[in-house]
């Protein structure tokens, strides 16, 4: 008779380093099979859950969540506890998910730790417990009995013996030894597999795991690993051959009685901010309705009272009240604290969030429509991110705790997975390969050459003598790929949730002090409809806030973002000339390049650059067409009206990750649902998703629909290159925003500016001597740090608004030092070396550092003097302390030379990483090194297709995705910057120089393609050495 | 190309590798990137002390006062050996053809202080003088980075804008160790020679070797015996003195005409009785009688190891004596029967039965556990060399099956369901089908 199974017991891979299959694996396996469930029990853990049940969603094969423990004591008298819980029901999830997290947070980040008596505390009896007996070589019989007694105690009658047949040595009186304790016990045995993988075919992938875990090589793992792979899904034939019917039984009685279902997880607002006698549609009708009297102070445009109309009735009829009142609490929190604050996503950019201050978008002056963004088909959660100051974040982030409680708030996690680096080295250290070698194999192979014949490499760089372990090494790898490996911490992604948080999903400690972290990550968060706000660092948004306070300060009235006028034709004409350093999202060379190409003329034109210059487009050809397109070289076509809705914005060319999804629905005849599996594929397919089985049906229903075989290639082109880059519209609205108030700034009040910009450092994409350089060719004065004149952070400083460096350029100079400098300096200065150290109590190294920055130019002849002063001092004793400082005259060293302008430039190099004198470059070439050489800004007039030579400091070597084989060069000289563009062959040949040298020469073509100047790199060669021979003055050449 | 302990940084490249634009101090991944088929060997500190100690062995033929200059140098102290050797050139060129002969490349610099030559000898500055102002110069001449001295100061000294050693001469005395440091003064002056510098000699490593010449050649293994047993228990004497034992001795015949007989002569474990060496040397003469007459005989002993205090010793003493006849029963053994005649048992941690256990060579009883009996599985007494074809199928099945598969990263995979059987002729077999549905036996029970 055919019973039927329920496998009760399953590792996932997110029981890390022991389960060899990925939870969807498993599931699917399970299907084809015929079993009537499937549990996922992790070790301590529901991490797999979703995911596993993504891929059982509508289908027959039921899901049971559950966990596995092992215990760290033992009841009295008996062996240590081993067993699974199964979650019920609802309540039983939640049993299972505060035990979990009592385990996790107790331990550090990846353990768990659970004691007898917390069994004996948490309420678990909404949960069965499968127990597995120890062998009888860990255990006595009667501390066996005394542990299954111990369990029937607490879980009686939901207490099973768990019985697995894996044919290993020793297991017939194991099975004797099971039956007796079922005797004993009066407790019904169940069948379980013991699950590590899906199939079989996964053994050499978890030996490999299993050796990992032990920190050995699979040679010396000996007995570690399993003596067999029987611990995979088997057919249900042959588990009726292993196991006797009652046992078999069992298991689907105990799958019956699980009825606890992962989609009937619902997300519980939270209630707080919602006063008790106000409902949350009244409460949120109400706020937005305040905001848009402030919004429009004259009046809200017919057009806008519409939006804001539609939107609400939308928000209600899906009951998004809460999502939206979190959002705004947190940004009116943020407001209070002014700390700037900008939403973007899907459902950010609507007239409803403009109106709660969430965004700036002005749903006036931008026609993007509501409806896109939150979709009546698709059962989902709006999305909305909000980045904040990157220095303030983290005041948000306590608010929130603090607001919710840890209990009820907590990050979503972020699983780190297994990359190819990370795969090749953790196979290679199992396979026992020369870790020195694996290197070089790591270092040697191109990651983006698909070609490159693995097998080969293996052999070729002697990692292995045997061609069999080769091919193992290849499979082994790309089956590793994508495996999880640990959760991390998500960038921003919060969860907040009305009850216990941990009693939805279990919440486990994240590698910072203080954070916790839940086991899902954003995807699982989605599949299972759960909401989650993301509170994001932006360092732009501190620039702009720190430089709208100089500019006010300027002009003795605060200046906001809104002061700002819009559309300025000076600010689109500055980016237009691609002079964009320091300006959002719009300054890396790609972009840079771009600028004079699109010529911006609008907000929109803003919107479409940030979204442009991205993988997607590129990759789908889409660039060209849309540059001739908004120059009117190509006409603008739609292959139909329902195209021409989608795409008329972009002028018939998709760019919009948004637009792509809806032209698969448009054109290709895509249901929302399966729009939607595509949307995730999409984000998904860098990792580990595949995006061909979409290919066929897309590409067939666009030819159906009659369009022609070159598009549908393209735009299947296009959602490949999306993966994982996808860029969409509701993002670069607000992005571009931000874009436009930062070059409004640039342009309109540089010193602020490069002031503010330099201020928030680290960010960007340029140092602070790149920002420092552009400032000074922006006319910007810019002075050095000097004890008598600099604050801690940059200044600006007299009527002219020079740019003080502050103290904090100096590097390695404490913070607490460089303040104390401040707040202390004499009202006339400091006046010498004694009274800087006394007044503003520095120590020794911070001394030196200031010394060293040239910084006492007041009152020492030059930096080596300082420094000689400096290096005589002994802490004086408390008696003599005032006496020693009167009696103290500091002698100038006739024995040290004078600093010459190299080595002034090169300390200040060492000093600050910038230089306020002349440029490195500018010193070589008086002294005769660089004959030949054109400056950058020579080039600028210099004819294209000719042989040139240049000479530059190297501030950048990239290799982007979407240039192949093409290394760019960034060579900086007293002029400008010079790109250079290596090819790969050049790039082989010269390795050497390419990736050596600090100060590069290069022989090549000069071209040009409007302003833009590249050199073709020919010769490379390394002329570092000369750096040093900088402090030579050209006078000491006789 | 050599790497440190940790692999990360690059010690040493060889010009091959310099020529691609490795040095010294880069970063193996940056190493890498510019030359991806580099041969990476790891620094070993300790084999690059007995290499250096080595170099001082034949140099110390040369010169009397020799120290080390570790981890790559090596002093000797000649201005006492110019007469000898008929002035400086001399000796510098004896050193250099010495150098040749061994083809080895060295740096050779004199200088009047030892720091003075060991600076001026690793940037490749020596030249054949004793003329202290010349070697100051050229010491002055020196960039700060060369001098030898730790990071800090010579950040400091740069940091005053200061760029040669010459420039560090300098600056007054008291200045210096006030503002840097008392020992930067005091290296300062050990390099120009204003503060005495002692080293303490090296001595050659103690041997033990001695010479017994025969004044009528010895013909019969018996003859050698009597100065043997003399010369061993010099030896004994010896070790009891410096408290060391060894486990091996170097026992060379002369022969009139022809090469001498060279034995190896080696105990199993540390040894330090005469009787005992007696007894292994009588074995090893036994096995290979006199080629031809001896007119001397010498023995070595270069190899010493230190006493251990006797381990795992009862009251009576017993176990020490079961490990004594333990030892001595494989040193005879072995001398008897050759090393690799002797092999020993022991359970090796793999589930394949035919790797399940390995014959190694004999070694001492180490204090580590063996595998405990009960953890090992259940396998016949009597494991066959090969599976044999299992001809007749059995009458009686005891357990089973077991399945074992395993093995697959070496080529060796097992994949095998056992069973425990009784065969038609009553015995009791291992036998297993394997996945292409063959029987075999693999061992028998007894």
């Amino acid at each position: 008779m055919d019973t039927g199974y329920a496998e009760l017991f399953c590792f996932s891979n997110f029981t890390f380093l022991t389960g060899a299959s990925h939870p969807h694996e498993l599931a699917e396996r399970a299907l084809e099979l015929g079993y009537s469930a499937i549990a996922i029990t992790d070790a301590c853990s529901v991490a797999g859950i979703p995911r596993a049940w993504a891929a059982l969603k509508d289908s027959p094969v039921k899901l049971i969540t559950g966990s596995w423990f092992e215990l760290d004591n033992a009841p009295t008298d008996s062996a240590v506890p081993r067993f699974i819980l199964l979650a019920k029901d609802r309540q039983g999830y939640g049993q299972l998910c505060k035990l979990i997290t009592t385990g996790r947070r107790r331990a550090e980040k990846g353990q768990y730790q659970l004691f007898t008596r917390d069994i004996e505390t948490h309420e678990l009896d909404h949960c069965f417990c499968l127990w597995l007996p120890p062998s009888q070589e860990s255990a006595t019989f009667s501390e066996t009995l005394a542990c299954g007694e111990w369990l029937l105690r607490l879980f009686e009658p939901r207490l099973r013996i768990a019985a697995n047949r894996t044919l290993e040595v020793g297991e017939e009186q194991q099975l004797a030894q099971i039956r007796d304790l079922a005797d004993h016990l009066r407790i019904p045995v169940v069948a379980t597999g013991e699950v590590h993988m899906h199939s079989r075919e996964r053994q050499p992938l978890q030996d490999v795991l299993t050796a990992l875990r032990h920190h050995t090589t699979l040679e010396n793992a000996g007995r570690c690993l399993f003596q067999n792979g029987e611990r995979y899904l088997r057919p249900l034939p042959v588990l009726q051959k292993l196991f006797p019917e009652n046992w078999l039984r069992e298991t689907i009685q105990i799958a019956n009685a699980c009825e606890f279902e992962p989609g009937s997880l619902r997300y519980e607002y939270p209630p707080d901010l919602v006063p008790t006698d106000e409902t949350p549609a009244g409460l949120l009708k109400r706020l937005t309705h305040e905001g848009e009297r402030r919004r429009y102070p004259n009046g809200t445009p017919l057009k806008v009272q519409a939006l804001i109309r539609k939107e609400l009735g939308l928000i209600s009829e899906m009951q998004y009240e809460h999502y939206f009142l979190t959002i705004h609490d947190i940004v009116a929190f943020a407001r209070s604290q002014g700390i700037l604050c900008q939403g973007r996503g899907s459902a950010a950019n609507s007239a409803v969030c403009y109106c709660l201050g969430i965004t700036e978008v002005n749903p006036a002056k931008v026609e993007l429509l509501f409806e896109r963004f939150i979709s009546k088909d698709r059962d989902e959660p709006p999305d909305i991110d909000v980045d904040f100051e990157h220095q303030r974040r983290e005041e948000v982030i306590q608010y929130i705790y603090q607001r919710y409680g840890r209990e009820r708030a907590a990050l979503a996690a972020t699983v780190i997975r297994y990359r190819p680096r990370s795969a090749i080295r953790d196979v290679g250290k199992a396979l026992g390969f020369d870790a020195a070698l694996v290197e070089k194999l790591l270092d040697g192979i191109d990651w983006r050459d698909q070609s490159t014949n693995w097998r080969q490499q293996i052999l070729d760089k002697g990692l292995t003598r045997n061609p069999q372990v080769a091919n193992q090494f290849f499979t082994l790898v790309n089956t590793l790929l994508g495996f999880p490996r640990h959760l991390s911490q998500h960038v921003g992604g919060f969860v907040i949730s009305a009850g216990p948080l941990s009693e939805l999903v279990p919440v486990e400690n994240a590698a910072m002090q203080d954070r916790t972290v839940i086991q899902w990550d954003k995807d699982d968060l989605e599949s299972l409809g759960l909401m989650k706000v993301d509170v994001l660092a932006l360092g732009m948004l501190t620039a702009i806030r720190k430089a709208l306070e100089l500019i006010s300060t300027v002009k003795g009235t605060p200046f906001t973002i809104q002061d700002i006028p819009q559309e300025d034709p000076d600010t689109y004409a500055m980016l237009q000339k691609g002079d964009s350093i320091g300006v959002f999202q719009v300054e890396s060379r790609a972009q840079i390049n771009m600028l004079p190409r699109l010529k911006p003329e609008t907000y929109y034109d803003l919107v479409i650059e940030v979204a442009i210059v991205r993988p997607g487009p590129i990759q789908g050809d889409m660039v060209h067409p849309y540059l001739r397109r908004k120059h009117g070289l190509e006409p603008v076509e739609f292959p139909s009206d329902a195209i021409r809705q989608v795409l008329e914005r972009t002028l018939g060319v998709p760019i919009f990750q948004e637009q792509v999804i809806k032209l698969a629905m448009v054109a290709a005849g895509f249901s929302a649902g399966e729009a939607d599996k595509l949307r995730l594929a999409m984000a998904a397919w860098k990792s580990h998703g595949d995006l061909t089985p979409f290919r066929d049906k897309l590409i067939n229903g666009m030819l159906e629909r009659g369009h022609d075989p070159e598009f549908a290639d393209r735009l299947y082109q296009q959602i490949c290159g999306f993966g994982g880059y996808g860029f969409p519209e509701s993002h670069a609205a607000s992005f571009a925003l931000l874009v436009y108030v930062s070059a409004w700034i640039k342009r309109h009040h540089p010193a602020a500016f490069y002031c503010a910009l330099l201020n928030s450092q680290p960010m960007g994409f340029y140092s602070p001597s790149q920002l420092v350089q552009d400032a000074r060719r922006h006319d910007v004065t810019v002075l050095p740090p000097d004890v008598n004149f600099s604050h801690w952070e940059h200044s600006l400083e007299g009527p002219n608004q020079h740019l003080r460096l502050g103290l904090r350029i100096v590097q390695g100079l404490s913070r607490q030092g460089g303040q104390c400098v401040h707040e202390n300096r004499p009202t006339q200065g400091y006046r010498s070396a004694s009274e800087l150290r006394t007044s503003a109590g520095l120590n020794q190294r911070d001394m030196e550092l200031l010394a060293g920055a040239n910084a006492m130019a007041g009152f020492t002849s030059d930096r080596h003097q300082a420094y000689w002063q400096l290096l005589d001092y002994e802490e004086p004793s408390a008696l003599f302390a005032q006496e020693a400082e009167a009696d103290y005259q500091p002698q100038p060293c006739g024995q040290l030379p004078q600093p010459s302008e190299g080595q002034n430039v090169l300390a200040d190099y060492r000093s600050q990483g910038l230089t306020l004198q002349r440029h490195p470059l500018a010193l070589l070439r008086e002294q005769g090194h660089l004959q030949h050489c054109l400056t950058a800004e020579q080039l600028k007039t210099t004819r294209p297709g000719i042989p040139v030579q240049v000479a530059g400091l190297v501030t950048g070597r990239q290799r982007p995705g979407s240039a192949a084989g093409v290394t760019f060069v960034t060579l900086e000289d007293e002029t400008g910057n010079v790109n250079v563009v290596v090819w790969l062959a050049t790039a082989r040949q010269q390795r050497k120089p390419l990736l050596t040298a600090r100060l590069l020469h290069v022989k090549g073509v000069i071209e040009k393609e409007g302003e833009i100047v590249h050199v073709m790199a020919g010769k490379l060669s390394d002329l570092s050495h000369l750096i040093n021979s900088l402090p030579v003055n050209s006078r000491d050449f006789h | 190309m050599i790497v440190d302990g940790t692999g990360q940084a690059i010690m040493q490249a060889c010009p091959a590798a310099r020529e691609l634009g490795i040095e010294a101090g880069m970063r193996l991944k940056t190493a890498l990137g510019l030359a991806p088929n580099l041969h990476i060997m790891q620094a070993d500190p300790k084999q690059e002390a007995w290499l250096l100690e080595d170099q001082a062995r034949w140099l110390y033929h040369y010169a009397a006062h020799i120290t080390l200059a570790s981890p790559d140098g090596l002093w000797a102290e000649v201005s006492s050996l110019q007469k000898l050797y008929g002035g400086l050139p001399a000796i510098w060129q004896t050193v250099e053809q010495a150098l040749t002969e061994r083809q080895l490349t060295a740096w050779i610099a004199i200088g009047h202080t030892p720091l003075a030559a060991r600076l001026l000898a690793l940037t490749g500055k020596g030249e054949c003088t004793a003329n202290k102002n010349h070697i100051l110069a050229a010491l002055g001449n020196l960039p700060l980075q060369a001098a030898g001295f730790d990071k800090k100061p010579c950040t400091r000294l740069q940091r005053l804008g200061l760029n040669t050693l010459g420039d560090v001469f300098a600056l007054p005395a008291p200045e210096l160790a006030r503002r840097l440091s008392p020992e930067l003064l005091s290296t300062v002056q050990k390099i120009q020679g204003t503060r005495s510098d002692p080293k303490t000699p090296w001595q050659p490593p103690h041997i033990f070797r001695q010479r017994a010449d025969f004044i009528q050649e010895v013909e019969h293994t018996q003859g050698l015996l009597f100065s043997l047993q003399r010369i061993l228990s010099e030896l004994e004497e010896d070790l009891c003195w410096r408290q060391q034992d060894t486990d091996t001795l170097l026992l060379a015949l002369q022969h009139r005409h022809q090469e001498p007989t060279r034995f190896q002569i080696r105990t199993t474990g540390p040894e330090h009785r005469a009787d005992g060496f007696l007894k292994l040397i009588r074995l090893k003469l036994d096995q290979q009688p006199l080629s031809s007459p001896v007119i001397a005989l010498s023995l070595t002993v270069k190899r010493f190891t230190g006493r251990e205090a006797p381990t795992g010793q009862d009251l009576l003493g017993e176990t020490q004596d079961l490990n004594e006849a333990w030892h001595t029963l494989i040193s005879r053994l072995q001398a008897r029967l050759g090393d690799q005649a002797l092999k020993q048992l022991s359970p090796s941690n793999d589930h394949r039965p035919e790797c399940a256990w390995s014959a190694k060579e004999v070694r001492k009883p180490s204090k580590r556990k063996a595998a405990e009996p009960n953890l090992l599985p259940h396998r016949p007494l009597w494991l066959l060399k090969g599976p044999k074809s299992l001809d007749q199928m059995p009458t009686h099945w005891h357990s089973g099956p077991e399945r074992i598969s395993s093995g697959w990263w070496d080529g060796q995979r097992v994949h095998r369901d056992y069973y425990i059987a009784q065969l038609p002729g009553g015995e009791v077999a291992w036998v297993f089908r394997d996945h292409q549905d063959g029987w075999f036996i693999h061992g028998w029970f007894g």
